[in-house]
């Protein structure tokens, strides 16, 4: 109760003003204040509330285990993930793997690769889907991380968790997405079943790379805070937003391909509010996410 | 002849776009009517659609050269936009000598027909100039010219005295002193020209603004120099005006107000001036009638009632009613200037003589001059009107010879009327005839019926109109039947309707004698009837002259004999007819000089009533002739001056003596016009080839100038007279309209007072039916009263009779109640008994049981006293030695008692003591259980962080495995590569590098045989050692990157003691101590926090008591950590290809050891770290 006094009286006018974030990355800072980090309030937090960007990085990384709760161990356990990131980097180096002029995505793939005993014998070797999609998603947050190091243990840590954490629900998405958009507009969903687009949608953009290189990073970034919290849900609605508002333009198109071809390349300029509505959809149909200070 | 002449037009339209204006202005003098007509309109069109000043302008010019009629016909009806240019232009010409007389004409034509724009002029500067002009001028015709024309545009613009009332004034003064002064030593007969102009624009002045020009003449003639002139000419002029009643009203700034004038029209303001003049030449009698109205209504009223009931028995006997006898004695008395009271008498004493005659004359004179022609059926009075009309006309036209033979028929039958006027134009020759014979007896007469009926009829106007009709309509009614009359007027107005239509018809072609007359009543035939009219009217007028010229003109006779004359002209309704006619005659001459127009135009000459004489002059007679009469007139003139100045100096006003002159002009002229034949000195002259002198001629001329002028100024006061009367006309139409309202609506008031008298008859029957129906509504009501109070006395008897009732059933009511409380009453008192009775039932049952009880005590008593009887006879018997033991016995009971009272109370401490003691330790328990707790509890976050830190670097750590597993894979990738080369280089190789390649497939195998390893122990050594400083520094790491790869790996998997050592390092260093000894592991936990801190010195404590068992746990922990260590280290070797399948036991141990207390060992540090 002291606490609550001592907040800001205005706080309950703000949502109203609409104002969003003010009062959230307050209270996020309480979160973090927090000495032994509670990872399951930074997750719920994450999930209901967009997270501030000065601390997404931060936040992202304790969530993806690449920090440990404990604040004192940040900067020793920083060192030793820097040095890994050096060790096989050099090490690839050694093995002249990747040189100075590799790009820097490919160096991630090779790292990953490395560290994940599977790196192939040559790096002329052809590259598997699944390198696609940590290409992809490399490549978005190369865009939204600075710094080599975090970046490299953020997609690597991120690609884990897909492989580990989201293995058994990532094949589900496609049915629940059908299922959502049927509640949402059964009349688009019954053109592209017409159009037999339902099945060649561009599932593997959405699911798979979660939406890198579809949505603008500032963008993609509200809805990795979600998947990195642990929920991939959201990458359904995400796409049954997209199609709901583009419905006139898929309406429009009759050809599977054209829809297809149209979805993978969406315009940029109304991402934000689709991630917006997105969010809100999946608030809808699946509750917000209790939230215990 | 439409289509040439179309064609015409069209010719001169384009001549004219040619601006071949010279030849087209040529053209209009044309001798071709067609062509003129054409050119007219050509004219008029360019004016109307060209604005500029150039064709005006020419046409100016034109006109100043040539005099052309038709320049000055286009010039006087110009339109608006060119107002303008032809003031500029005549303003020009005023300003220069040579053209000012003409232009000034110019102007006065213009001005004359009044043109719409006249209110401009008095902005124009075309009146300064004008003014200026008339102050510095010299010449005489000019002036009087301008005088006039000034006299003629004053009415017009009243409003301008404002501004220019001075020069007005100063050119009065200027041209009365020029009057007497002469100095232009000019011909006098220009003088009496000037003389007139100045008297009228003296009159005009005064009757304009008499104030300013009063005080003018005050302050003006009060000048010594000037005091002449005001004796000779101004004082003669002021005798012939009234007071002005503005100088009584008004005032000075009052006169020249502009609201003043706004109200007044251009005739209006000629009138008003003409109202305050005695001069009978001048003079306006109109509302000086009017005072005298009443008399002579008065006395005129009789007469037409009288009239019209002898006027319908006198019927037939028209033909009788000559007037001859009868009017002479009438015009007798009346030849006294009309001065009113005169004329009052006459009309009275004329009554008062000859009652029928006069009442058969009067009417039809009076009427005749009066009747609105529009409507034939008037009212009764006026029955005669038009039939006096026609035929009264030809009697003031001719002669009262005449007039008999054509006198009135009855006017009640149409058909005799029309009988008659056939005649009547055949009788109309011969009576002129006679009155040529009989000219001169009758002459006065004829001059003066016209004047006598003139006078009548404003009288009769005025007595028909207003309050007097309803009146004369009452006498009527009681003289005669009023269905009679009705009839009569019916007939009458169907007569009357008749007649003036048939009326029209003959006198067109008959030769208009009735002119004027004829002219009200159709004012649209206006010009045939003056052409005609002015053809019959010679005669009479040429008589007149005749007497004139012959009688010589004595200085009683002018007067008496023009006066007549001129007073029709001033204010009869003839006189516009007249100015019409000369008018008209004067356009005649000049379109069409054909010689049967001369007579007549010599006749209007000498009438009086100014006929177009000049150009008479110009064209019908011959220079000598024309010399011959100036010489004339101007020997008469000397005459007639003189006589004026002496004789009646103070009577003649000088358009007198300008009459005059012109009356003896025209006597010398009809002379020379009877002696034509005869030679004279004039006919010499040019008989004998010499000119006349020029000079005579110039001053000819230019007094036919003057009086042409004079003669155009009359005719405009004529046209204004004309205006005037116009619209009394109309309002006499009004009236009558009103009148006829009047009798109307007296008639339906009689309808409507019919009306109210059967209403009011009804009313009384329907008040006496009411009365009746009141009366039984009466007896109803009061039969219906009487039962009302029978109902009543009925209804208050039942209202009694219920009351008692009522009050009987409340004694009911009482009485019950009372009985009800009596019942609950003897209720209570029976509750009350039965209660006392149980009561008293249950005392005696307790009574007896008691009863009972104390006799079964009694018996108890009884018994016992026996049984004590007996006890007290047994103790008496037993009383022995027992009390001594029983002392004794409770002495040992009470000391047992006691000691076992101390003992419990020992007890009773004892368990306290031991109570406090268990509450204590237990509060100590349970604070040891919460530090307990806490402890575990951070035990676990610390075991949370070293699982984080031990994450990562297990990450690490696998990182490093790949890496190595990956460096692994090149190199042997590399030694394949090697080993298919070197088979290749076999042969050619030599034996060192063989040996080299040995020691490198040596180095590579490392796991490889104890012989082996004994070989490379130096080798190894050395590079161990050497390494290690290296390793140490470079951390962990260093293993990873220090080494050259092989040598390095080789190095540390040959040397198992030291490598330990040098990778442990940091740690080492510090915990050296706990280190080595592995066995004192758990005592280096149990004496692990050394350090300072409240909550380690508290965890001291606890674990002090705790510290054995715990440190079998910890023991226990850590073997079962370093066991799964093992195992895990244990499987990645295995997975090594090359992993040595014989490894020693010791090996793996150390490092077991090692990796279990670098654990531990990180553990403390953590924990040391946190307190710090």
């Amino acid at each position: 109760m002291a606490e609550d006094s001592q907040r800001n009286f205005r706080s309950v006018y703000y949502e109203k003003v609409g104002f969003r974030g003010v009062e959230e990355k307050k209270s996020l800072e309480i979160l973090l204040k927090d000495d032994p980090l509670d990872i399951e309030k930074l997750c719920t937090f994450s999930q209901r509330f967009p997270l501030p960007s000065m601390y997404r990085g931060f936040v992202w990384k304790v969530l993806l285990g690449i920090l440990p709760p404990h604040h004192e161990s940040h900067t020793q356990v920083m060192m030793y993930r820097k040095e890994q990131y050096t060790d096989v980097l050099h090490a690839l180096k050694v093995i002249r793997f990747v040189s100075d002029s590799t790009p820097q995505v490919d160096i991630y793939l090779r790292m990953y690769q490395l560290e994940s005993g599977k790196l192939p014998r040559s790096p002329s070797f052809p590259l598997e889907p699944e390198d696609e999609v940590f290409l992809a998603i490399a490549k978005a947050m190369e865009e939204m991380v600075e710094d080599n190091v975090d970046c490299y243990w953020l997609v690597r840590c991120f690609v884990n968790q897909l492989n580990n954490k989201f293995r058994d629900s990532l094949p589900q998405l496609p049915k629940v997405f059908e299922q959502y958009l049927n509640l949402e507009d059964s009349r688009l969903l019954n053109h592209m079943k017409m159009c037999s687009a339902v099945t060649k949608l561009p599932y593997d953009l959405w699911f798979q790379k979660c939406f890198a290189g579809c949505l603008p990073e500032s963008s993609l970034q509200r809805v990795w805070d979600k998947v990195i919290s642990g929920s991939c849900k959201i990458l359904v609605f995400v796409a049954v937003e997209i199609l709901l508002t583009f419905k006139i333009k898929v309406m429009a198109l009759n050809n599977s391909e054209k829809i297809t071809k149209f979805l993978e390349n969406i315009p940029q300029d109304s991402s934000d509010a689709i991630v917006s509505k997105a969010i809100d959809l999946w608030h809808k149909h699946c509750g917000t996410p209790v939230h215990s200070m | 002849m439409c289509v040439p002449k179309l064609a015409r037009a069209h010719t001169y339209k384009i001549m004219a776009q040619q601006a071949n204006i010279s030849e087209l202005l040529s053209m209009l003098d044309s001798s071709a009517l067609g062509v003129l007509d054409d050119i007219t309109t050509v004219f008029k069109e360019n004016l109307n659609s060209d604005r500029g000043p150039m064709l005006v302008n020419t046409l100016v010019d034109y006109y100043l050269e040539t005099n052309s009629q038709q320049v000055l016909r286009i010039l006087t009806t110009l339109q608006e936009p060119h107002d303008k240019h032809l003031m500029d232009k005549i303003n020009e010409y005023v300003g220069k000598a040579a053209t000012r007389l003409p232009v000034l004409s110019l102007l006065g034509h213009v001005i004359r027909l009044q043109p719409p724009w006249k209110h401009k002029l008095s902005q124009a500067p075309l009146l300064p100039s004008l003014l200026k002009c008339l102050k510095t001028d010299t010449d005489v015709v000019i002036l009087t010219t301008g005088v006039l024309v000034l006299i003629t545009m004053l009415p017009m613009i009243p409003q301008s005295g404002k501004q220019y009332l001075h020069d007005f004034f100063d050119v009065f003064g200027r041209l009365s002193s020029w009057c007497l002064k002469n100095p232009g030593h000019v011909t006098e007969i220009y003088l009496v020209h000037l003389h007139a102009s100045v008297y009228a624009l003296f009159h005009r002045l005064y009757g304009m603004y008499p104030c300013n020009f009063v005080s003018f003449l005050r302050s003006h003639y009060s000048m010594k120099e000037n005091l002449e002139t005001f004796e000779e000419v101004v004082k003669p002029m002021m005798e012939h005006v009234r007071i002005h009643p503005e100088l009584v009203t008004g005032s000075k700034d009052h006169e020249l107000d502009p609201r003043r004038w706004k109200r007044l029209e251009t005739h209006d303001v000629v009138i008003e001036c003409a109202k305050i003049s005695l001069d009978p030449t001048e003079a306006s009698y109109e509302d000086g009638y009017s005072v005298s109205q009443q008399i002579s209504t008065r006395f005129h009223h009789r007469p037409t009632d009288a009239i019209a009931s002898p006027y319908v028995d006198t019927q037939n006997s028209y033909g009788n009613a000559t007037s001859t006898p009868y009017s002479t004695p009438r015009l007798a008395l009346l030849n006294t200037p009309g001065q009113l009271p005169q004329v009052l008498s006459f009309s009275s004493t004329r009554l008062s003589t000859e009652p029928t005659q006069a009442t058969i004359w009067s009417p039809s004179a009076v009427c005749g001059m009066t009747t609105p022609p529009t409507s034939p059926g008037n009212v009764p009075p006026e029955l005669s009107h038009p039939y006096s009309k026609v035929f009264g006309t030809p009697g003031g036209k001719g002669t009262p010879l005449g007039t008999p033979a054509t006198s009135p028929p009855p006017p009640c039958h149409s058909d005799d009327y029309v009988h008659i006027s056939p005649p009547q134009a055949i009788v109309m020759p011969p009576k002129k005839e006679d009155r040529l014979d009989s000219v001169r007896p009758c002459l006065h007469r004829q001059h003066h019926l016209p004047n006598d009926r003139g006078l009548e009829t404003s009288d009769n106007k005025s007595s028909v109109t207003l309050s007097d009709l309803p009146e004369f309509l009452g006498d009527l009614a009681s003289e005669e039947d009023s269905v009679e009359k009705d009839k009569e007027e019916a007939a009458i107005s169907k007569e009357l309707s008749e007649i003036t239509t048939a009326d029209t018809e003959p006198v067109v072609p008959r030769g208009g004698f009735d002119s004027p007359f004829y002219r009200d009543s159709l004012p649209c035939s206006q010009r045939k009837s003056h052409s005609t009219s002015s053809n019959t009217q010679g005669p009479s007028v040429s008589t007149e002259l005749l007497t004139s010229s012959l009688d010589k003109l004595g200085p009683d006779t002018p007067k008496q004999a023009f006066t007549p004359i001129d007073r029709p002209c001033g204010c009869d309704n003839e006189s516009p007819a007249g100015n019409r006619e000369s008018q008209t005659s004067l356009e005649t001459n000049i379109l069409t000089p054909s010689p049967c127009k001369i007579p007549s135009q010599k006749v209007g000459f000498g009438s009086g009533q100014p006929p177009p004489y000049d150009h008479l002059f110009e064209m019908a007679l011959p220079k000598t002739a024309y010399h011959f009469v100036s010489k004339k007139t101007e020997e008469l003139l000397k005459k007639v001056k003189g006589n004026t100045e002496e004789d009646y100096m103070p009577s003649t006003s000088p358009v007198e003596v300008l009459d005059r002159l012109i009356q003896q002009g025209a006597d010398a002229h009809t002379k020379e016009l009877n002696k034509l034949s005869l030679p004279s000195k004039s006919v010499d002259w040019t008989h004998f080839g010499g000119s006349p002198p020029s000079d005579e001629i110039h001053t000819l001329r230019n007094q036919l100038l003057l009086l042409h002028n004079q003669l155009l100024y009359e005719r405009f006061k004529r046209q204004q007279h004309a205006l005037r009367n116009r619209r009394l006309l109309r309002k006499v139409i009004k009236a009558t309209a009103l009148e006829e309202h009047n009798a109307a609506m007296k008639d339906q008031l009689k309808l409507q007072e019919k009306d109210i008298q059967m209403w009011k008859v009804s009313m009384q029957k329907e008040q006496a039916r009411y009365n009746q129906l009141q009366e039984e509504r009466d007896t109803v009501v009061t039969q219906l009263h009487s039962q009302i109070k029978q109902l009543q006395h009925d209804r208050e008897e039942f209202y009694n009779q219920s009351q008692e009732l009522q009050t009987k059933l409340e004694d009911c009511r009482n009485m019950i109640a009372e009985l009800r409380l009596e019942l609950k009453k003897a209720n209570n008192k029976v509750c009350h008994r039965e209660l006392l009775l149980s009561q008293v039932s249950q005392k005696l049952s307790n009574s007896e049981s008691v009863q009972q009880q104390m006799e079964f005590l009694n018996r108890q008593l009884l018994v016992l006293g026996e049984v004590n009887e007996l006890y007290l006879e047994q103790l008496q018997n037993k009383h022995a030695d027992t009390t001594q033991e029983v002392e004794m016995m409770k002495t040992s009971y009470r000391k047992e008692l006691e000691k076992n009272r101390s003992h419990l109370l020992q007890q009773n401490q004892r368990l306290d003591t031991s109570q406090k003691r268990i509450v204590e330790l237990e509060s100590h328990l349970a604070k040891k259980d919460h530090l307990l707790l806490e402890q575990k509890k951070y035990l676990e976050d610390v075991k949370l962080q070293a699982r984080g830190q031990l994450q990562a670097v297990e990450s690490r750590y696998e990182a490093q495995k790949r890496i190595t597993q990956a460096f692994e894979l090149e190199i042997l990738d590399l030694y394949g590569r090697l080993e298919k080369d070197g088979l290749l280089k076999k042969l050619e190789e030599k034996t060192e590098a063989a040996e080299a390649a040995e020691e490198r497939f040596d180095c590579c195998n490392e796991g490889c045989p104890d012989s082996l390893v004994g070989h490379n122990e130096e080798a190894a050594g050395h590079n161990g050692e050497t390494k290690t400083p290296k390793s140490g520094s470079s951390r962990g790491s260093s293993g990873s990157r220090g080494g050259g790869g092989s040598s390095s790996s080789s190095s540390e998997l040959s040397t198992p003691e030291k490598p330990p050592n040098q990778r442990v390092g940091p740690f080492s260093s510090r915990w050296e101590t706990t280190v080595e000894p592995s066995t004192s592991i758990p005592v280096t936990v149990g004496s692990l926090p050394s350090s300072k801190s409240f909550l380690a010195i508290k965890a001291r404590e606890l674990f002090r008591n705790k510290s054995e068992s715990q440190c079998d746990e910890d023991g226990l922990t850590n073997n079962s950590l370093s066991e799964t260590l093992k195992t895990e280290l244990y499987k990645d070797p295995n997975l090594e290809v090359k992993a040595p399948l014989g490894l020693d036991n010791p090996h793996p141990s150390p490092k077991n050891q090692e990796s279990v207390g670098q654990l531990r060992i990180m553990d403390y540090n953590e924990t040391q770290h946190e307190p710090s």
